[in-house]
């Protein structure tokens, strides 16, 4: 079987699925939304603490929820009722039926995630206004190319677990208070291991500036060796298990 | 010509065996019936032939080839195994299409088998909207679309309205005369009857039968004749001359058992008993189903527990 088929046809179930694109609509929506919200609030920007590139992106942590959740959708939507059968019948060299999946998951994602990075910082800016004057144009040009990256991967890490774990619901009910809750609550936590978790480590790419042992780059790249990992995993059960 | 061979084929889930040793040929040319009570492994062997659930032991190959060595398997092979399976949310032509893409099968040839299929008028309205013989109409056009040698149906008639049940029993017929191989499954005797000309049979997950249909009934079901007379005394006394046991029915019309119609209808008029109906009744394949089954209930009935 030749690849650009298996893509073709993995591509137009994306694009007929309506909740997929309508999940990286509201990508966009929800970033910018609280991009907007957080560089308008911001209040303490004589703190020195105080991140005007993570303000200005800070909408991506609420809403990398809609890039997981089209990862995961875009996975699950294979194990409703017996669909994989129809899939892997069509196609059933199974490895690279998933590697079509992950390509059709990760460049929406990626094309999405900078397009809404890129907003999200314009609005960001011009809500937080004069404090934002301080970013330089390559620390704007990596915020932003980096939060497409992650976006990206997280939303293929979510396919790999949703692969792994053959439900959307279950890896939705597993990423969104992992993302939202743990991280959060230990995420303040810095120079421990909570600086290796998928989403904490590709964030620092969001951050003008950063301590510890991770850099914005290196950061993105244990995101990606997360994400990795789960679509290693998933592939793995696609192709032992039966379908 | 293309047929599926299933050899030694062995399925275990868990310490459950679903398929048990099972060989046969499926020939081109002929519907097979794949006959066998629910859980006798008749969808197990059919996903074990599209290489989709993996064999404990055994194999199964279609022409010679092992399904997922098959390069475009739709092109080959098309099957209907879960009309549930199409996504509802797609409209049922994108459900083709994404189908049809993957094996490099032109959208064309996707609203073909909609119009084959009588479909085309609701091609765009989500699959979600679909009563469940339109579900089934819509798998049975996603078997074809690769217009292939080889046809598998689970339970095609399944849902389908009485126009339905005859429009898949021509298609049957049409595949099989236009030579390709079909095999079908189903629980439905008389459906199957209607359609098949040979049979495999499960029971357990081993291979119970592997007969011409016409030749499982007559082996399994003795000859009766129904005769209808005005002096019934005279009947059953000159049948009883002969030998022949005759069964009276409410009705007023008698079965003869074990009899065939010519040899009755000689009878009757040499005693001069006035028929007023005689005729044959064939043996079904209900009867005969249930003739071998019966016998393989009481063969398998032991314990299975230890």
């Amino acid at each position: 079987m030749e690849v650009t088929p298996v893509l073709r046809s993995e591509w137009l179930k994306v694009r007929t699925l309506r909740s997929l694109p309508g999940a990286l609509l509201a990508l966009f929506a929800a970033t910018t939304a609280f991009s907007a919200l957080a560089g308008a609030s911001a209040s303490d920007v004589s703190d020195p603490g105080f991140d005007p590139l993570f303000t200005a992106l800070s909408g991506v942590i609420p809403g990398q929820i809609a890039a997981v959740t089209f990862g995961a959708m875009a996975v699950s939507s294979e194990f409703h009722r017996g669909g994989l059968r129809l899939s892997l019948a069509a196609v059933p060299r199974r490895g690279r039926w998933f590697a079509a999946k992950a390509a059709v998951i990760a460049v929406p994602a990626l094309l999405a995630g900078l397009v809404t990075a890129f907003a999200a910082l314009l609005v960001g800016r011009a809500a937080l206004g004069a404090a934002a004057d301080g970013l330089s144009a390559g620390e704007q040009v990596r915020g932003v190319v980096g939060c497409g990256v992650y976006l990206m991967l997280m939303a293929l890490f979510a396919a790999g677990i949703a692969a792994l774990l053959r439900s959307g619901v279950a890896t939705l009910s597993l990423l969104v208070p992992f993302i939202l809750v743990v991280s959060f609550v230990i995420g303040d936590a810095t120079g421990t291991v909570a600086d290796f978790l998928p989403d904490k480590a590709g964030q620092l790419v969001l951050r003008e500036t950063y301590d510890g042992t991770l850099g914005p780059w290196s950061g993105l790249a244990v995101t990606a060796l997360w994400s990795a990992a789960a679509l290693l995993a998933g592939a793995w059960r696609v192709r032992r298990a039966d379908a | 010509m293309t047929s599926i061979d299933v050899q030694d084929l062995t399925k275990e889930f868990g310490d459950r065996r679903a398929v048990d040793g099972l060989t046969f040929r499926v020939l081109p040319g002929r519907v097979t019936g794949f006959l066998g009570p629910n859980g006798a492994g008749k969808s197990t062997t059919m996903r074990l032939v599209l290489g989709l659930d993996r064999p404990t032991a055994g194999s199964a190959t279609i022409g010679g080839r092992a399904y997922p060595a098959l390069r475009e398997p739709l092109r080959h092979v098309g099957a209907l195994l879960d009309a549930q399976a199409a996504h509802g949310s797609r409209t049922a032509r994108d459900h083709l299409r994404v189908l049809a893409a993957s094996n490099r099968i032109p959208d064309r040839r996707v609203d073909e088998v909609l119009e084959e299929t009588g479909l085309a008028s609701v091609a765009r309205r989500r699959v979600r909207t679909y009563s469940l013989g339109m579900r089934q109409r819509l798998g049975i056009a996603a078997a074809l679309l690769g217009d292939p040698e080889v046809v598998m149906l689970d339970e095609p008639s399944n849902g389908l309205d009485p126009e339905g049940i005859v429009w898949v029993r021509r298609l049957l017929r049409r595949l099989a005369g236009e030579g390709r191989t079909v095999l079908v499954s189903s629980h439905l005797m008389n459906e199957t009857a209607s359609f098949a000309d040979h049979l495999v049979v499960l029971g357990r997950g081993r291979l119970l039968a592997d007969t011409p249909m016409r030749d499982f009934i007559d082996a399994r079901v003795r000859p009766r004749v129904r005769i209808r007379t005005s002096e019934p005394g005279a009947l059953t006394s000159a049948l009883a001359r002969h030998g022949h046991d005759a069964e009276e029915h409410p009705d007023g019309h008698w079965t003869v058992h074990d009899a065939r119609v010519d040899d009755v209808g000689r009878i009757a008029s040499a005693a001069g008993v006035p028929v007023l109906e005689l005729a044959a009744e064939e043996g079904t394949l209900e009867q005969a189903y249930f003739d071998l089954t019966g016998a393989e209930t009481e063969f398998t009935a032991q314990p299975q527990e230890a």
